[in-house]
């Protein structure tokens, strides 16, 4: 890429909030390399019938949170992220509903091995499949090395929490 | 065929002995079917449909209906080059702490590095659309933004600043009335530095005391050099340009010419901004003034105030300062109460108290000194003579009769003005041996010019090592900064003799770990602006030691009681809700009570006030 690119790092951090009774809310928040923020969207909440958890069984929640959630998400978001991260491994399926890279962030307790991690900064995700891995440390460039990852998460959760509040 | 037959005889007896003949015959065919078989077989058919295919079942796909989004796309935010030192720094600058060693901070479990809380800037509870409030909760905490990563600062702040810096990132109206010397100037510009950053404001006027726009651009050089500021100035052709010029980020100006400019304007041609942010604005307790109606004539968004003082003298000014910032109507008069709950989300007010562990301790130390004998006869002689006079006066005694003499009297316990003899210089000139001789700084404040530079004669004499320095109203502006300077830098420069009015507000003198308050000014609040200046953040002495100058069985024995209940009745006017009618000033009764006399009863409540703590007294 040229040099626009290693300037320019936008960083998706899609998260989703169970709510009691009422199915699953996403959001999804584009941020620059500093972690200032770009763009926010959020879904309704989206809550499977009876039928729909019979048939889709154990894919059901990955389904629901990747490709439903996420992929609504990152269809509407106007600033394309260069990276999207997730924390959940059944939102990995977002991957299926757009070119851009995906990956989780590893956490502490992680029981993958470290072939299987891509260092970022001072953070290791674990790349979603199809994804490659060399090409994804070299998003790294922009990235302040004492960047927290995991920081915007607890924003994203923060803000659908705020919006279910305004929307009940 | 032959059917054959069988026959069943019975025979019964009836009870006459006659026979009754019973015989029935039946024929049985040998197929053994019934006769009525016989007929033929009749055969009908009726069609029957065959089984078709399951339709009861409803057909099912795997669908999901998208669901709804909605979300906010950010405003881009004002990028500003960097400045051109950061360019020549190859490393980036590290933070350095300026927390004093062996402050407390919490740390994590194994002890070894400081354990530090994001601060997260929360929604103001005006923000009601859900929009704003996603734009405040989705900000990045205040330490990942500061720390190194877009923008960089040059110390680190202290936990309760990025508090203040949150909270003022997120209110329209704000007044941040933290105590003096804690930091109020770099916490505002560190907000406005976001604000920018973040696309929220792009014009803004800061309005300041004359004597304070020197230290707020260098408060700006150094905590965000890359912001460019103008500064008001100029004559009025030159200034009006600067009014009409457009896309200026920060233009710092003083009340004075605000107010001069403005009147000279005309509607159209006046500027508007997104935030006004006034420093000491006490300046516009009082509502009616010229000043105040000026600034509140300004058109803006957003509306800022600072003060260490925000109730000077009574309660009431807080509402001035509410009309400012658009939360009481015009003329509007809130009761104490509504004040008290519009404080509760306007205003943001921590004391030393509260993050004491972030300073040096102060050390407030009364000196009660006896009179020199010159002294003590002119006093008496004085006191005697103004009391005989205030009587003689009768009827038309008035309070500022009294005031004078008042006056006539501190100014002889400072000195004697035929002998020069005076119990708080020999005092003063001790101290100051011994403080030169260890190479500590101090700063003298006196209510008088006159009386300031008496001091220096007299310490250039006695004392001539301490290098005795003047800051007052007298000393012209454009030679203020460089005494500022040299009592920083020159070892050899160890006093600086302030007046309360010209060096009791803004200025930064940190690094002076005495202050002595050579007569007591009338207001507590002020007196507290002028000790501050040294007892603030980044004081690098290990304490502060405040010396107050009281001469015994003098009037300012008496002041000094007036003065701590008018401390009493601060406190409770800002903290306590019970005490509903307190008020600072110093009225009549007050006045005439130092001499044991009664006020008149029509001039009972009559305030005297104390004076600007900006003028000179003398």
């Amino acid at each position: 890429m040229g040099q626009g690119r290693t300037e320019r790092l936008h960083l998706g951090f899609l998260a989703a909030v169970e709510l009691e009774g009422r199915g699953h809310v996403g959001g999804l928040l584009v941020t620059n390399h500093l972690g200032r923020p770009l763009e926010f969207q959020c879904t309704t909440p989206v809550k499977p019938n009876r039928t729909q958890e019979l048939l889709y069984g154990p894919t059901l929640r990955a389904y629901l949170l990747g490709e439903l959630l996420g992929g609504t998400l990152v269809e509407r978001t106007s600033v394309k992220a260069d990276l999207l991260l997730v924390e959940d491994d059944d939102q990995l399926g977002v991957a299926e509903t757009t070119d851009v890279p995906v990956a989780r962030l590893l956490t502490d307790d992680d029981p993958v091995e470290p072939s299987e991690t891509v260092r970022l900064g001072n953070q290791l995700l674990v790349p979603a499949s199809g994804v490659d891995a060399a090409a994804l440390e070299k998003l790294a460039g922009p990235l302040p090395a004492e960047a927290s990852l995991a920081e915007p998460f607890d924003r994203v959760r923060e803000a659908l929490r705020e919006t279910m509040r305004a929307a009940a | 065929m032959d059917v054959p037959t069988r026959s069943i005889d019975v025979d019964l007896s009836r009870p006459d002995g006659a026979v009754v003949d019973l015989a029935v015959t039946t024929a049985v065919y040998a197929s053994g079917l019934n006769g009525a078989l016989r007929r033929p077989t009749r055969f009908d058919t009726s069609p029957t449909p065959l089984l078709g295919k399951p339709g009861f079942v409803p057909a099912w796909k795997p669908y999901f209906p998208k669901p709804k989004v909605v979300g906010l796309v950010f405003p881009p935010g004002v990028e500003f080059l960097p400045p051109k030192e950061e360019k020549e720094d190859r490393e980036k600058p590290e933070l350095k702490s300026i927390r004093p060693p062996g402050s407390e901070d919490e740390t994590d479990e194994s002890g070894s590095r400081p354990k530090k809380r994001p601060t997260r800037i929360a929604p103001p509870p005006d923000a009601l659309s859900l929009e704003d409030r996603l734009f405040y909760l989705l900000q990045p905490p205040l330490q990942s933004w500061l720390q190194g990563q877009e923008l960089v600062m040059p110390f680190e702040p202290f936990p309760y600043q990025y508090e203040g810096i949150a909270w003022m990132f997120s209110q329209k109206s704000a007044l941040l009335a933290d105590e003096m010397g804690l930091g109020k100037t770099m916490q505002t510009i560190t907000a406005v530095r976001l604000l920018l950053r973040s696309g929220q404001v792009r014009s803004i006027l800061l309005v300041a005391p004359k004597p304070l726009i020197p230290n707020w651009q260098r408060e700006f050089a150094l905590w965000a050099p890359e912001l460019p500021i103008t500064t008001l100035e100029g004559d009025t052709k030159r200034r009006k340009m600067i009014w009409s010029m457009p896309g200026l980020p920060i233009l710092l100006a003083n009340y004075e010419l605000v107010v001069r400019d403005f009147q000279n304007l005309d509607e159209e041609d006046r500027p508007k901004f997104d935030l006004v942010v006034l420093d000491e604005a006490q300046r516009i307790k009082n509502r009616d003034s010229l000043t105040s109606e000026t600034i509140r004539d300004i058109g803006r968004k957003r509306s800022w105030a600072l003060t260490g003082t925000p109730i000077e003298n009574r309660p009431e000014e807080l509402a001035s300062l509410y009309e400012y910032m658009g939360v009481v109507p015009p003329r509007g008069t809130p009761d104490l109460r509504q004040l008290r709950r519009l404080s509760e989300v306007y205003v943001l007010r921590r004391t030393k108290n509260l993050v004491m562990t972030d300073l040096p301790p102060r050390l407030d130390r009364d000196e009660y000194l006896e009179l020199n004998p010159a002294q003590q006869h002119a006093y008496e002689q004085a006191e005697k003579d103004g009391v005989i006079h205030l009587n003689e006066l009768g009827e038309s005694i008035s309070v500022q009769h009294v005031f004078e003499l008042v006056l006539r009297l501190k100014q002889i316990t400072n000195f004697d003005p035929l002998t020069g003899q005076s119990a708080k210089l020999d005092r003063l000139a001790a101290d100051m041996e011994e403080i030169a001789a260890s190479g500590g700084k101090a700063i003298l404040f006196s209510q008088w010019t006159k009386c300031i530079d008496w001091i220096k004669k007299e310490m250039d004499e006695r004392v001539p090592d301490c290098g005795t320095l003047v800051y007052h109203g007298g000393v012209p502006t454009r030679k203020r900064e460089p005494i500022l300077s040299q009592f920083k830098e020159d070892p050899s420069s160890n006093l600086l003799l302030m007046s309360y009015g010209t060096g009791a507000v803004g200025l930064n003198l940190q690094f002076a770990g005495y202050v002595f308050l050579f007569d007591r000014w009338w207001n507590p609040a002020v007196e507290d602006q002028a000790i501050n200046r040294a007892h603030r953040i980044g004081a690098t002495a290990s304490q502060i030691i405040v010396s107050k100058f009281i001469c015994k069985n003098t009037i300012e024995e008496r002041i000094d009681r007036v003065l701590a209940q008018k401390r009493e009745l601060f406190e409770a006017v800002m903290g306590d809700p019970d005490d509903s009618n307190a008020t600072l000033s110093m009225n009549a009764s007050e006045i005439f009570g130092l001499f044991d006399m009664k006020a008149p009863a029509a001039k009972g409540t009559k305030s005297i006030g104390p004076k600007a703590p900006d003028r000179e007294a003398a």
